[in-house]
């Protein structure tokens, strides 16, 4: 599990610079933090991946905690503060898995799943960077912005990883890959 | 100095202060914190200026972008005093823009104590400082810094991909759609060879004999002393002490609730 932590630690890093971009961008117009929004719901999307592959309690929270206290050890300059940050994002999608008693995985789970995350953060966010100085409209647009970048980035996009990932065989010793594996069997029969 | 402070501890002081931090909206106690901040990491670092510079600044101009946008789009529990600045719709009043100065040096502030953190911190002793001052379970531990020496790794098998590709003969990729299906290309092979990699390393520490019990003796014995509680003591007291200052100026200011 602490692996796919590290690999999505890194597909952080990387997003993190791509988000830089679009954030150095959008800053003439005044809205620099705001662009950082529509992609904010990568950083929920190894949430989305452990708990549908793993299928079990903890997963979402615990992968999602390794990944921010990964990116600390890189040397991520968010520091120690990613690790809270991190575990309230994880603790967002842990909550709607723990709601369906870790039984329901479909489509429309992992989607909200990443909504849950981004209103996890956002209410952090609103705390530690004072969005409360911010006009209720703006905070409004960048929660609606957020939420759908957690139901896309995290939600579909990590659905669609897992399956790809499952497809390959490298899953087999795990929940997702038995069920792709048993799948195959009753089509075959 | 500060190199040799538990990790953990000085982890829990940039937790707390950061916490405290996010309580005040005005511009003097971020101001005096990021002052002390940056003297500690300098005096007691032993961290050159160049590189600390190099990668502080653009947090600065990030900071700015921040405080900008606090300053147009404000809320009107925030908007008091007289205004300062108009053009087109936007009216920028006094009180706003003592509120996003106030953001900018937070953010700032945060910054500041994550660098300090992570220019003094060694990942390896910060893992193991969890381990053993937080009872953080062993086979997580462990299995984060078996992960972790893996990164650069995957530099080289992203190399090797790259070539496998080309050697196929699979073109540099133009256009937007492409460049989706080359990530495609690149990320599920990466993530399919880190899974079997984790499974390999995982049988390996099992089979010399890592159980993961907690009841277990360390090599690298990592201790909390008198000085790491003064530490995060002292970080404390000038916080409250910059709070004391900020009020006895009469600009406190917390959570928009003047004082």
């Amino acid at each position: 599990m602490s692996i796919l932590g590290v690999v999505f630690a890194v597909i952080y890093l990387l997003f993190y610079l791509f988000g830089q971009g679009l954030r150095n961008f959008l800053t003439p117009f005044g809205l620099g933090p705001f662009g950082y929004e529509f992609i904010y719901g990568i950083w929920f999307v190894v949430s989305v991946i452990t708990a549908y592959i793993i299928r079990k309690p903890g997963a979402a929270l615990i992968s999602e905690t390794i990944a921010g206290l990964v990116q600390v050890l890189i040397g991520s300059p968010a520091g120690p503060q990613l690790i809270l940050s991190a575990f309230i994002q994880g603790l967002g999608a842990e909550a709607v898995f723990a709601s369906t008693r870790y039984k329901n995985y479909r489509t429309r789970v992992l989607v909200l799943a990443g909504v849950s995350s981004a209103v996890f953060s956002f209410v952090w966010a609103w705390f530690v960077s004072g969005f409360s100085a911010l006009s209720p409209i703006l905070v409004t647009a960048m929660l609606i912005v957020r939420m759908i970048s957690g139901a896309l980035l995290a939600g579909l996009l990590g659905k669609w990883i897992s399956d790809q990932l499952a497809k390959t065989g490298v899953l087999r010793g795990y929940a997702l890959g038995k069920e792709l594996l048993a799948q195959r069997e009753q089509e075959a029969s | 100095m500060l190199a040799t402070i538990n990790p953990t501890i000085k982890a829990i002081t940039v937790f707390i202060t950061g916490v405290l931090l996010a309580f005040l909206y005005d511009p003097i106690t971020p101001l005096i914190y990021l002052i002390f901040t940056i003297l500690v990491t300098f005096l007691f670092g032993n961290i050159s200026l160049k590189r600390w510079l190099m990668l502080f600044t653009p947090f600065v101009f990030l900071s700015i972008g921040f405080a900008w946008m606090t300053m147009l789009y404000s809320s009107s529990s925030y908007a008091g005093g007289e205004v300062v600045l108009s053009f087109w719709w936007f009216e920028i009043t006094r009180e706003t823009v003592m509120v996003a100065i106030s953001l900018a040096l937070r953010s700032l502030c945060f910054t500041a104590l994550s660098f300090m953190f992570i220019l003094t911190t060694d990942s390896t002793k910060f893992m193991l400082s969890l381990m053993q001052q937080l009872r953080l379970p062993p086979k997580l531990t462990f299995g984060i810094l078996a992960g972790y020496r893996f990164l650069p790794t995957f530099k080289y098998e992203l190399e090797i991909l790259r070539k496998a590709h080309r050697i196929r003969g699979v073109t540099q990729s133009k256009g937007i759609k492409e460049k989706i299906m080359q990530v495609r290309r690149y990320l599920l092979p990466l993530l399919a060879n880190a899974i079997r990699k984790a499974e390999r390393v995982a049988v390996a520490m099992e089979s010399k004999g890592f159980t993961g019990s907690r009841d277990r003796t360390h090599y690298h014995e990592l201790r909390v002393t008198k000085r790491d509680w003064l530490f995060l003591a002292a970080f404390l007291l000038v916080f409250f002490g910059s709070v004391l200052i900020t009020y006895q100026l009469g600009y406190l200011n917390i959570f928009g609730r003047k004082i």
